[in-house]
């Protein structure tokens, strides 16, 4: 999930129709890169059929990422199409919800449980290892305390709403913010070597996916390029762990205001409400709608294909987002505290899962 | 007096988060393929 000055802010004023004109030109170039991506994908398929050739499959989802990468850091993004593009955020979270109608709702409690325990786990072992990384690097304690949030919980998002709890400084955010969206591009093309190698099942890798890709749309992308079912369980894990970020910025909003270095926190219910991703709750809701049996199947279908091209301009967007040269200029020191840390975190998370997928049968 | 009782209520002005409209537009869409106005998506 990402906001900030990289994409959407958090909260928008509705101001419609000259706002909703300027989305058009870059809404129209995320479709085109995304349908580019599809196309590529099929086209090579049909060929390979044709000529009875075994090349690999390569999912729309990297086609797409690759070609959003492509025209951000060569030609750059044309400012007519910079408001477009940064609504990405909003097709992943509706896309996420509308896939809430592929999950039946026993199957989220029961997953949601196990990811539920992974996170708390994840959380302990994110936030101590980060604590102790930004201390060996010397670090400013408040951006160790940002890139531990972005680690552990929900990327850009939780940073965004951290550094507003915790009064930090703007660049320390900048800085946060741009080491996890760095270690996200890279987590897109390790994640699925990685699982392949190691001929991880769909659940199993999707679990981890969703626990340790660190952005909503990095480790939605992660988890589909293994393969749908991976996405899915991939979405789930993550929309678990942003379910957390409230109680996570509410800690850390305590511990700096009671050394007197934040503002103290009034409401703690409400402060968690204000914090709390609705998109989760929309999610919760279809699928409970499609337990229910308000949908047959062929509208299942029809809403599970609806998040898959709403999946497809994130995908566009998040290659379009990635710009090398503008994360080069934001340091190596946090990005080596992230990057290390996110490792560890990448591999205590692998164990778990496995240990998790043999105890629950995943 | 105080700086409370001069100052008038300002009315609460209604904003939407990209969450509440990425969850509205969802459920509109739910809601039309379950009313049959979509009837089926390709992929």
């Amino acid at each position: 999930m990402a906001q900030g000055s990289l994409a959407l802010p958090q909260v928008q004023t509705l101001r419609p129709g000259s706002q909703l004109l300027r989305l058009i030109p870059g809404v129209l170039l995320l479709a085109a890169i995304g349908w580019l991506g599809k196309f590529v994908e099929q086209s090579v398929a049909a060929y390979a059929k044709a000529h009875h050739l075994h090349l690999p499959n390569i999912e729309y989802v990297l086609w797409a990422i690759v070609f959003g990468m492509v025209v951000s850091n060569t030609i750059g993004i044309p400012a007519v199409f910079q408001p477009g593009v940064l609504t990405y955020e909003f097709w992943l979270k509706a896309g996420i919800v509308l896939l809430g109608a592929r999950f039946l709702l026993g199957d989220v409690l029961k997953l949601g449980s196990i990811s539920l325990a992974l996170v708390v786990l994840e959380l302990a072992v994110a936030f101590s290892f980060m604590t102790l990384l930004g201390r060996w690097f010397r670090l400013k304690p408040k951006l160790t305390s940002l890139l531990a949030v972005g680690s552990a919980v929900c990327g850009v998002s939780a940073i965004i709403a951290t550094k507003g709890a915790i009064d930090a400084d703007d660049e320390d955010s900048s800085y946060a913010i741009a080491a996890i969206l760095a270690l996200g591009a890279i987590a897109l093309f390790t994640f699925p070597l990685i699982g392949h190698y190691l001929h991880l099942g769909d659940r199993a890798y999707g679990m981890w996916a969703g626990l340790a890709v660190d952005n909503t749309a990095e480790a939605t992308a992660a988890g589909a390029m293994y393969s749908d079912a991976a996405g899915k369980i991939a979405v789930l894990a993550k929309t678990t762990r942003n379910a957390m970020i409230g109680f996570v910025v509410l800690g850390y909003a305590l511990y700096w205001a009671g050394k007197g270095q934040a503002q103290q926190v009034e409401g703690k219910a409400s402060f968690l409400w204000q914090k709390f991703p609705k998109f989760v709750l929309g999610f919760l809701l279809i699928s409970v709608l499609a337990t229910a049996g308000v949908f047959n199947q062929q509208q299942i279908g029809s809403l599970a294909n609806l998040s898959r091209w709403a999946f497809l301009l994130t995908f566009a967007g998040v290659g379009l987002r990635t710009n090398f040269r503008e994360l080069k200029l934001q340091g190596l020191r946090p990005f080596a505290v992230g990057a290390i840390g996110e490792a560890v975190i990448a591999a205590v998370t692998l164990g778990m899962v496995l240990v998790a997928s043999r105890v629950f049968h995943l | 007096m105080s700086d409370d009782a001069r100052t008038p209520p300002q009315p609460k002005r209604f904003r939407l988060t990209v969450d509440g409209l990425a969850v509205a537009a969802a459920l509109v869409l739910a809601l039309l393929v379950r009313l049959g106005v979509i009837h089926r998506v390709p992929w």
